[in-house]
């Protein structure tokens, strides 16, 4: 077969993206959902125990509960569905290249998909395994072009990929009324005395050609792959955004970390999807009344592991003021950056190492804060209390060696500390004595004019220091310790 | 699991005393000093706490973890540097070859923060310098940060006062510093599994001393301060001359 694709069809999709929100699933309840249409609420979903108690879609909202006292009817949530949908094609996405988005249902192209998953009993078994996890009914139609695979959606999820033949075979039976046409076009083939697609296939175009609109022709090329399927193809969005509502509220800092396991779960699969890392998440907690509060979580190297991006969330969380119940939890990232694939050592563990490091500046970031960590750095300049600096960590800084001989002090103090001088002696905690020196140091003219003889002076219990004497007013003042 | 199997994992466990030193050498790192070398059996413990008690600051105590320093920040390993007492000076590590991208000063706000850190570190395997200045960590708390350097590749340094010396320290090896004379280290062994406390050697450190012209030597114009008998006679003098004597 040239061209493979699978119709992926949710039919209770409108159900389940509503009872997303809801903690605990009414399983064994009729369900269904309703929306307003012709100045009428009326059905236009149920489940499979609703059926039983003979609930269809289009059946208005008062005789239903007629029908069945206790249907629980939830009103339909188009937005809930389009992220639902949303996510299933992001699933969808890891397993074909090719994926259309339609009303319920999804597009998948198989072809050529066979290798990378062995079999394709393997890729449907593997992609079964995967949309479940998100919605419980799936059925599928496998078919030559996208609308004969949307036509041949059966009861149930292709275990087999069914061969040319059968499928050919499962179209030339499907009955004409499923065919995408006018009514006019309907009433035309009960007309010509056609039931199915094989007797409507039978005809030679140009008879059809002369009898139906060209919209007609169309639909037939494309149900025979003569023609391409121009659909939009599915492309995850270029930022992310999801968020989960819990209408009871949610209390304290453990009960938050459910949802936002699960939206860092998703961002996980839109990153592996997208093969890129995040570098910055923002998160945003919504309260039923009053004002949201927001984090957001930076990290020294980019990432795409849930669990890591949990860890480092819940430490930032543990700092967080928030208000007393949160409604709404939400997860936001427009910061991206490409993989750069890493080279693994064979002998040895630097690439552990290397992420090990990284991962402890972020942790160390979340838990104390942005203020807590620095970065020494060397600048060119003049005077000691600005050559050295800090700065936030960042792996990008390259240390560039300058020798000098003069001999400098490990601590620096904050500023240069006068000392006393008691009988033409120095004291400054215990009485110093002045070992080497003088190093001269002038410059800052553009600023200060500064001119200090630093010298290295011990005290009596062995300490060094470093110490200076300003020579324009001949004050000594103590600025490092040799540790 | 077979009991000539069980013998190994224990062998290769770091805390299982088998009787004879050799085996703790292999977990040592050269401190670059032969006489600590051979005080401290081979050098720095690696996957252990060290403690290291000084008299005061100043004397030397972070001179003579440098080599240390510099062999672990020039394999790409992090050294975190945990609530220093004063500000590091970036132009002497230069000086010491150390790559400052491998140095990260964490400041935490009361013990609680410290200890969390401490231990993220260490179980991070990076090389860990902490300082306790004036609070001194429970036993039990320094006895976590030890179980977890044995779990580490790398060594943990804690430095901590000398009115530590009175509690005992689950640390692997402690030792104190002191100095009589500038530019000499004195060590002595307060605790090493396998040797006898009450040791002690003498660490000379880098000699800081510079000869320089005296400035009113130079062929130059200066302005130069005039003489003030309590300094400039100084330095005139012997170096080691006590300003107060």
């Amino acid at each position: 077969m040239q061209n493979i694709w699978l119709y992926v069809h949710f039919p209770e999709l409108a159900i389940e993206a509503v009872l997303l929100d809801m903690d605990k699933l009414p399983v064994d309840k009729p369900i269904a959902i309703s929306s307003p249409q012709k100045n009428a609420q009326r059905i236009v979903c149920c489940n499979q125990l609703a059926k039983t108690w003979g609930i269809e879609p289009s059946l208005s909202l008062s005789t239903a509960l007629a029908i069945c006292p206790q249907l629980m009817v939830v009103v339909k949530n188009i937005r809930q569905e389009e992220r639902l949908l949303q996510r299933l094609a992001l699933i969808s996405y890891s397993f074909s290249p090719e994926v259309i988005v339609d009303t319920n249902g999804l597009w998948l192209n198989l072809s050529g998909c066979e290798q990378l998953f062995q079999s394709y009993q393997e890729w449907l078994k593997r992609l079964q395994a995967k949309l479940l996890m998100q919605v419980a009914f799936i059925v599928t139609g496998v078919g030559e072009s996208p609308l004969a695979a949307k036509l041949l959606c059966g009861s149930q999820f292709h275990k087999h990929l069914p061969n040319s033949h059968e499928i050919q075979c499962a179209l030339v039976a499907t009955r004409i009324d499923k065919l995408p046409s006018t009514l006019k076009q309907q009433q035309s083939f009960k007309q010509l005395g056609l039931k199915t697609i094989g007797d409507l296939l039978k005809f030679p175009r140009s008879a059809l050609s002369r009898r139906f609109s060209s919209e007609l022709m169309t639909t037939l090329q494309l149900l025979q792959g003569q023609k391409p399927c121009t659909s939009t193809r599915f492309k995850p969005s270029t930022e992310f955004y999801d968020e989960i509502q819990n209408t009871q509220g949610l209390y304290s800092k453990e009960s938050l970390l459910f949802p936002m396991k699960t939206l860092l779960q998703r961002f996980s699969q839109y990153l592996i999807a997208r093969q890129c890392h995040c570098s910055q998440l923002s998160w945003r907690f919504e309260p039923l009344l009053g004002d949201h509060q927001t984090m957001a979580l930076n990290l020294s190297s980019s990432k795409n592991n849930w669990s890591s991006l949990l860890t480092l969330s819940r430490l930032q969380l543990e700092s967080l003021e928030l208000p007393q119940s949160i409604e709404r939890v939400s997860l936001s990232c427009n910061q991206f950056v490409d993989v750069t694939e890493s080279n693994f050592d064979l002998f040895g563990n630097q690439v552990l190492l290397d992420n090990q490091a990284s991962e402890l500046i972020d942790k160390l970031y979340a838990r104390l804060g942005v203020d807590a960590l620095s970065q020494l750095v060397t600048s060119e300049e003049y005077l000691p209390e600005l050559a050295g600096n800090t700065q936030p960590p960042s792996k990008n800084t390259k240390t560039n060696y300058i020798a000098s001989k003069a001999p400098q002090p490990l601590w620096l103090l904050n500023e240069p500390t006068p000392i006393q001088e008691r009988n033409q002696k120095l004291y400054w905690r215990r009485p110093l004595t002045i070992i080497s020196g003088p190093e001269r140091l002038c410059g800052n003219w553009w600023q200060s004019e500064q001119q200090r003889d630093y010298y290295l002076a011990c005290d009596s219990k062995g300490a060094r220091y470093w110490i200076f004497r300003e020579t324009t007013n001949k004050r000594w003042f103590v600025h490092g310790l040799f540790s | 699991m077979s009991s000539k199997n069980l013998l190994n994992a224990l062998f290769l466990r770091q805390d299982t005393w088998q009787g004879r030193n050799r085996s703790l050498r292999k977990h040592t790192i050269s401190t670059g000093d032969k006489n600590l070398d051979n005080l401290l059996l081979g050098g720095w413990p690696v996957s252990a706490l060290t403690e290291l008690v000084s008299q005061q600051d100043g004397i030397g105590e972070l001179s003579l973890l440098l080599p240390t320093m510099k062999h672990y920040a020039c394999r790409d390993t992090l050294c975190v540097w945990l609530d220093p007492p004063y500000q590091p000076y970036a132009p002497s590590l230069v000086n010491a070859e150390i790559p400052l991208e491998q140095l990260l000063v964490v400041r935490s706000k009361n013990s609680k923060e410290w200890l969390w850190a401490a231990e993220q570190s260490i179980r991070s395997n990076a090389i860990l310098f902490a300082w306790t200045n004036n609070s001194r960590p429970r036993y039990a708390e320094l006895r976590k940060l030890q179980l977890a350097a044995v779990e580490s590749y790398s060594p943990a340094f804690l430095f901590s006062t000398e009115n530590s010396l009175k509690a005992p320290s689950p640390a692997r090896l402690r030792i104190g510093l002191q100095t009589h004379k500038a530019n000499v280290l004195s060590v002595t062994l307060h605790k090493l599994k396998g040797k006898n406390p009450g040791a002690k050697t003498e660490v000379i450190l880098n000699n800081l001393q510079t000869e320089r012209t005296q400035l009113e030597q130079l062929p130059v114009n200066i302005s130069y301060p005039p003489k003030e008998p309590s300094t400039y006679q100084l330095l005139q003098n012997d170096e080691s001359q006590h300003l107060n004597a």
